[in-house]
């Protein structure tokens, strides 16, 4: 099999395996669906048609080594790039059926739809409180009570209420990195989203927190679709449902994670996930 | 397949190292098999205490792969065909070690046989079968230190003989026994002996499987062509 052959068939739902991921894929919506999708940063194609789905209520790991493209796939979902002059994106990304790379959109909308965390926490210099409550404002007009409410709920979401909740009115740059990305997490739970991006959420955290975070991924995967990318192979194994391997710009592989870590169709995924890449 | 090398080298050793014990006790198995088919053959009380005494290392190797194993998949937390080739380890050296003591039971075995009945021609068919899963174990370790599957599937269709032979010797001591009572210690002891060596047989296929899942990532999807009937083998008692 030729690397066109892997990159242009991956999008074929993988034959289910034996397993606690196994599940016949007939069943599974395709909340986000990626298909034939390019970009570029300037001249240079950054994503080479790039076809894969994210299922409703999973966990799709993306993995690959650095400048493969993956955090690029992940800009493209909720359209962060657009804030950049001279990056474009062809093709389809279609959430719930719907191409949101087609010009017209509401990104503002599109946004609160398909929330996202980034690798560095990045809490706002403002009270815990208002870390949460600041996103909901923008979007609805709650009486002080409910508000009070939502903001309660999302940090609880985010299994971060226990260490908050005495100190809501202290700066959430006052937390710790953990702490942080769980505040954001809760910021983005906040609004409600459908979909959940999480760009190395882990990377700055101690194991600790880590394994919080990656707790809370398995509460959160009830209720939203979750892509997160990793580069702790382990981590992907741990919380993903799915995982897709990218390098160089194309999606080599994607199956259930329990074949992806077990036994990887293509000789580069083996090579990556070993430790074996030149 | 020929796998190029973990960018951490020292991954490539651990799992070398662990191939390379795996070999050595394979070594090891393989002459207490030869050794206790001779102590049997000549009666010869120090070559079984020997192997007696010889069957320790083999155990002690198969901690030492345990340890080995283990302490790569905290160190090293390998995927895919890394996880595998070690699980694999863990696998063929547990085998190898049950291999080890079925030859030292053979050989505690020796002490209680005496010459009270011509073996000669019950013993060629212990020596040929020992021949056929010596072989099998041989041909099966070679298959795993190259990770050659077909080989290993040659060996794991190849058990259907051992069991061939094993059900021959078996009525055949059923003969003996039924001809004079007093042949009927010995005729115990040499079918545990054949047993014995038919299990050896057993744990060859096993490690074909374990090559086969080491290599393609999945359990052979076949059961084993199985030839051993001596549980349901009767003979008249009137020839």
């Amino acid at each position: 099999m030729n690397s066109m052959d892997t990159a242009n068939t991956a999008i074929a739902p993988p034959v289910p395996v034996a397993g606690k991921d196994a599940e016949p894929h007939g069943k599974l919506a395709e909340k986000v669906l990626v298909r034939n999708l390019d970009f570029y940063y300037g001249d240079h194609r950054a994503l080479k048609t790039v076809n894969v789905p994210l299922y409703d209520r999973k966990v799709t790991a993306f993995i690959g080594p650095s400048g493969c493209g993956k955090s690029t796939l992940l800009r493209i979902l909720n359209r962060i790039y657009d804030l950049y002059p001279n990056q474009r994106a062809e093709g389809e990304v279609l959430l719930d059926g719907h191409n949101i790379i087609e010009p017209g959109q509401d990104l503002n909308l599109l946004r609160a739809r398909i929330g996202m965390v980034f690798q560095k926490p990045t809490p706002f210099p403002m009270s815990i409180y208002e870390n949460i409550a600041f996103g909901i404002r923008l979007y609805e007009k709650l009486p002080r009570a409910e508000l009070d409410q939502r903001v309660e709920s999302a940090l609880r979401r985010a299994a971060i209420w226990d260490e908050a909740k005495d100190k809501l009115q202290a700066n959430g740059l006052s937390l710790s990195g953990g702490q942080q990305q769980r505040l954001c997490i809760a910021r983005t739970v906040a609004i409600k989203p459908e979909v959940i991006l999480l760009d190395e959420p882990c990377s700055a955290l101690d194991p600790i927190s880590t394994a919080k975070i990656e707790e809370l991924i398995d509460e959160l995967k009830d209720d939203y679709t979750i892509a997160i990318v990793t580069h702790n192979m382990q981590q992907a194994a741990r919380v993903s449902d799915y995982t897709a391997f990218m390098y160089l710009g194309e999606l080599v592989e994607f199956d259930t994670t329990s074949k992806m870590f077990t036994t990887p169709t293509d000789r580069r995924t083996q090579d990556y996930i070993t430790g074996r890449f030149g | 397949m020929v796998l190029t090398e973990h960018t951490h080298k020292a991954f490539d050793a651990d799992l070398q190292e662990l191939s390379r014990m795996i070999a050595e006790m394979g070594g090891l198995a393989e002459r207490q098999i030869g050794d206790a088919i001779d102590a049997l053959n000549r009666h010869d009380a120090v070559l079984s205490q020997s192997i007696i005494a010889e069957d320790s290392k083999i155990d002690l190797l198969q901690r030492e792969i345990e340890e080995k194993a283990i302490l790569t998949i905290a160190r090293r937390q390998p995927m895919a065909i890394d996880l595998r080739d070690i699980v694999g380890a863990l696998r063929v050296s547990n085998d190898l070690e049950r291999i080890g003591d079925l030859a030292k039971n053979i050989a505690k075995r020796v002490m209680v046989l005496d010459g009270e009945l011509n073996l000669q021609k019950v013993m060629r068919g212990v020596e040929h079968m020992t021949e056929l899963v010596l072989t099998q174990i041989k041909d099966v370790l070679d298959a795993y230190s190259r990770r050659d599957v077909t080989k290993a599937l040659q060996v794991w269709r190849g058990d259907e003989e051992v069991d061939a032979v094993n059900n021959s010797l078996f009525r055949e001591l059923l003969t003996y026994m039924m001809e004079d009572p007093r042949n009927i210690s010995v005729c115990i002891h040499l079918l545990f002996c054949a047993k014995n060596i038919e299990r050896m047989g057993d744990h060859a296929t096993n490690i074909a499987e374990t090559i086969y899942y080491m290599v393609e990532g999945r359990p052979l999807p076949d059961e084993r062509p199985k030839g051993d009937n001596t549980s349901t083998t009767r003979v008249p008692f009137r020839l």
